[in-house]
């Protein structure tokens, strides 16, 4: 078999104290994920988990064309929560990824709670809430369409983090008295920016294509898959958890030093000894709005880091929505929207 | 004989409107062996899934041995153990019903599901199993058998259940010659033993061998005509009304050759053409 | 009559021919999908075979290769590794599974990935340490070359015991396995139910792809690859719900409810008890060796 995702795991790249870790924190997820998914699902729950499992698992042998000659593969967690639930999407991606290690050999053993976590939990429900987020109440096909991409892209880069942090911690953890690595040998330092940037650059673009590609043809011929699963109670309660991590933020001004690659020229002057004539060009270009996370006028840093937090988030979601009101407004324009407004109910099998 | 299944005025739409079966009234009596035929889409499947309980009429009224078959009558688990046993469904592709990992379990499954104890599903699973002659493929995977050999699997997983009624979903479709053979055979054996069999087809000669009574449905959705094959396949300008058979021409030398033939494995001796 | 009746007409395709110079996408996929159809009833074949593992009841048989997994990933020293690597030849010999094949998917897979992923991390600039080899600007330490040294190894050991899992188990052994370990019986059908639509699904895949090959002349753009990509995504998808719901009535005719006891019994004979005991001593004596060997 190929090496089929970016972020699989295989077996000896973990140490018993991170994989074991992930084995305590998967199984109480996965009881409470059957247990929600019995009550929902009831009898029905075998054969539409097990058709989830099984398109997941094909879903993820695609070539999918990116650009040039170059294709990758996608996950499809995120396309599988919006279709299924993000309990039931825990259930099914476990169920790929534990078959794809136990008959196909793709995939460690040891390393299966922590695979399942990055990409049966992580994925699913960061992509399944932005998703809704983004979506709002009664959304447009369009409006689907861009918002499980943007989802899709933003649950991968997560879980791929995830991941580079459970490999940049080993020699942090498990190192012997010389400074060898016993497991996965590169330091967070190295892991999470490696694992990020292959993400952010190629295999996030991957997965929205596909999330996109396959939420745009559904919504064209079979709508009801998209909407499954019932209209829930309103998310309001999401934005209490955006506004709770927005409080966390100033925590960062707590952290000592620079986060890594975020230097300004005097702090490479001291690493390197000198600044590349690029970065001095370049460096003073940009006078930011609210430089350093601060926000002018206000002196107090953890006051200014809070309404910079705001702001920030302010823009990103409303940049987000804006783009999907205006994409749903040129569809509606050109009368291509056959789905339309979300009929009522969820379909019955 | 009394009454196996009553269906009075049944109808059956989708959500969107489309209508799948209208105004049906039938009534087929225990020991019967009917076939519904028709063309593709005119809702014979879904008729025979309505005789199993698992899709209902949207108008209309569906009887099972004088009890009306409706969702909540089975809702009543004594109901819905008795009926399940005495109907057995045999699906048009035998992998969306081999849904256990391997063939034993499979036969053990509708057994073990009605709570019967382990020596009674074991002894049937190997009556079944020699009955089919399926014994050698009980530990093997369903994937690693060949057409003919799911099919066997999926009628014997049925017969376990002992049931007194057969429905099949056109059940010589995507078998070889010599497993089609079988199955009509198998079909004779289950006429000689008194049960009752609906079998759902567009294979015109298999319910013409086996079937003692044959009922047409139209592409409307409705029945046309019924009653024994002799009679029924007479009916050629019906028949061909209903897209069952069609007229073909092809050419012997410098003459052309017009007749009428059906598609369907095996050849219709009704339906022969003369010059 | 609208359509010409299909049987009077030739049925003729054109055989899929390989193209020079890279392969299209449409044979990408078909190719992989066509591997891994023919690893899993490879493995059927293999799990029949008369070897040492092969006769062992599936429970022990699960258990002694996870306790072999899991004492590899606790050994620090490279030759203890190096000796676990070793016992997955002899286990992969003596059951009979091939040992070139075997060694072949261990080494040239699992190994050599991990040796091109770890190479780097010997570098001084990732790890610091004592050089050992120096071209130029670019130094190898010994932690570093230790380092790689050894992932490559446990990743080589670890890979040996799960493909002896793979290759002596059939898949309905290791979820009767499951199933008697006390996993839940919802759990255990569903697995049994995924594997077995994974493998239609994978058919109809190869299907499409060859169907695609077979039918197009030029490479396509990659737009209009990808849109073909993602609307045989959304078929699968499509095909999977439908086949949810008719596998759901077929449960259902059969007296379905909602429980799924299974018939089979294992049962452990004295070789199972001789195997688990020796591999328990094995893995005591390997952790052992390791505490004195291995670099702490």
């Amino acid at each position: 078999m190929p090496d089929i995702v970016a972020m699989h795991i295989p077996d000896g790249y973990l140490g018993p104290q991170t994989y074991v870790v992930m084995w305590m924190v998967m199984v109480p997820i996965w009881v409470i994920a059957a247990r929600k998914v019995k009550r929902t699902l009831k009898a029905k729950q075998i054969p539409l988990l097990a058709l989830g499992a099984a398109f997941a698992f094909v879903i993820m042998m695609f070539n999918v064309p990116v650009i040039g000659g170059s294709t990758g593969h996608a996950v499809g967690a995120t396309l599988i929560a919006i279709i299924l639930g993000p309990w039931a999407a825990v259930i099914a991606v476990s169920i790929a990824l534990v078959i794809q290690a136990g008959l196909f050999g793709d995939g460690g053993i040891t390393a299966i709670a922590a695979n399942c976590f990055n990409m049966a939990v992580v994925i699913p429900f960061v992509g399944y809430y932005l998703y809704r987020l983004i979506c709002g109440d009664a959304p447009s096909s369009s409006r689907r369409v861009i918002s499980s991409g943007v989802a899709a892209y933003v649950a991968i880069v997560v879980g791929a983090i995830c991941a580079g942090f459970e490999f940049g911690i080993q020699p942090h953890i498990a190192h012997a008295a010389g400074g060898q690595a016993l497991y996965a040998p590169y330091k967070l330092s190295v892991a999470v920016p490696a694992m990020a940037l292959e993400h952010l650059l190629f295999f996030g673009v991957v997965e929205a294509i596909v999330t996109m590609g396959v939420v745009a043809a559904l919504a064209r011929t079979e709508p009801e898959l998209l909407q499954m699963m019932p209209a829930a109670k309103p998310l309001r309660w999401l934005w209490a958890v955006v506004g709770v991590l927005i409080l966390l933020t100033p925590i960062g001004v707590l952290a000592p030093g620079t986060a890594w690659g975020e230097w300004g020229s005097d702090q490479i002057q001291s690493r390197l000894g000198y600044v590349p004539s690029g970065f001095d060009k370049l460096g003073g270009l940009w006078k930011a709005a609210m430089p350093d996370y601060t926000t002018p006028g206000v002196s107090n840093t953890m006051l200014g880091y809070l309404i910079a937090a705001v702001v920030g988030v302010a823009l990103c979601v409303g940049i987000a929505w804006g783009a999907g009101a205006l994409l749903a407004r040129r569809r509606n324009n050109d009368g291509a929207d056959p789905a339309g407004t979300v009929p009522p109910a969820n379909a019955s099998g | 004989m009394s009454a196996a299944f009553v269906l009075e005025r049944v109808g059956y739409e989708y959500r969107s409107g489309a209508p799948t079966l209208t105004a049906i009234d039938l009534v087929i009596d225990g020991g019967q062996h009917v076939a519904i035929v028709g063309a593709n889409g005119t809702g014979k499947s879904t008729l025979l899934k309505m005789l199993d309980g698992l899709v209902f009429p949207t108008s209309g009224t569906v009887t099972a041995f004088g009890a009306p078959l409706s969702e909540d009558a089975l809702e009543d688990p004594a109901f819905r153990r008795e009926f399940r046993a005495r109907v057995g469904f045999v699906f048009q592709e035998a992998d969306v019903q081999l849904f256990c990992s391997d063939a034993l379990d499979e036969l053990a499954f509708g057994p073990l599901q009605l709570g019967l104890p382990r020596e009674e599903v074991e002894r049937r699973v190997h009556q079944v199993a020699g009955q089919l002659r399926v014994e050698k493929l009980l530990d093997r995977p369903p994937y690693t058998l060949s057409g003919g050999e799911k099919k066997r699997v999926a009628i014997a997983s049925v017969l376990t259940m002992q049931p007194h009624v057969l429905l099949l979903d056109e059940p010589t479709n995507a078998l070889d010659p010599r497993s089609q053979v079988w199955l009509l055979d198998v079909l004779e054996e289950w006429k000689l033993e008194g049960r009752t069999v609906v079998m759902a087809t567009h294979d015109l000669s298999a319910a013409a061998e086996s079937a003692d009574r044959i009922v047409v449905l139209s592409e409307d959705h409705t029945i046309v005509a019924d009653g024994t094959p002799e009679t029924v396949l007479a009916q050629r300008d019906l028949l061909l009304s209903v897209n069952l058979i069609h007229e073909h021409t092809h050419r012997h030398a410098s003459t052309a050759h017009r007749h009428a033939h059906a598609h369907g494995p095996g050849q219709d001796p009704n339906l022969t053409h003369g010059h | 009559m609208s359509n010409p009746c299909p049987c009077c007409q030739p049925d003729i395709l054109p055989a899929a021919r390989r193209r020079g110079g890279g392969r299209s996408l449409a044979r990408k996929t078909a190719d992989s999908v066509a591997g891994a159809i023919t690893d899993v009833l490879q493995n059927e074949e293999t799990a029949a075979r008369p070897g040492l593992l092969q006769r062992l009841d599936p429970r022990v048989k699960l258990l002694t290769l996870v306790l072999f997994a899991v004492t590899v990933s606790f050994v620090h020293s490279v030759w203890v590794l190096l000796g676990l690597v070793g016992l997955t030849m002899l286990l992969a010999a003596v059951s009979r599974v091939g040992v070139a094949s075997f060694a072949r998917k261990v080494w040239a897979s699992a190994a050599l990935l991990a040796l091109l992923i770890a190479l780097p991390s010997a570098l001084s600039y990732f790890t610091p340490g004592q050089a050992v080899l120096s071209v130029g600007p670019v130094t190898l330490t010994e932690p570093g070359l230790m380092g790689v040294a050894t992932l490559v190894t446990r990743v080589a050991a670890a890979a040996g015991f799960a493909l002896l899992v793979i290759w002596t188990m059939r898949w309905s052994d290791l979820l009767h396995a499951l199933s008697a370990m006390r996993l839940p019986d919802v759990v255990v059908a569903t697995l049994a139910m995924t594997q077995k639509q994974i493998l239609t699904l994978l058919r109809t895949v190869e299907q499409i792809h060859l169907a695609r090959e077979s039918r197009t002349l030029g490479r396509g753009t990659n737009r209009e690859n990808r849109a073909w990509v993602t609307e045989r995504m959304a078929f699968v998808v499509r095909k999977s719900m439908k086949t949810a719901d008719d596998v759901y009535d077929a449960m259902l005719a059969r007296g379905f409810t909602g429980a799924m006891p299974s018939l089979t019994h294992l049962r452990l004979r004295p070789r199972d008890w001789v195997w688990a005991a020796a591999s328990v001593a094995l893995c005591a004596a390997v952790l052992y060796a390791d505490r004195i060997v291995g670099p702490r």
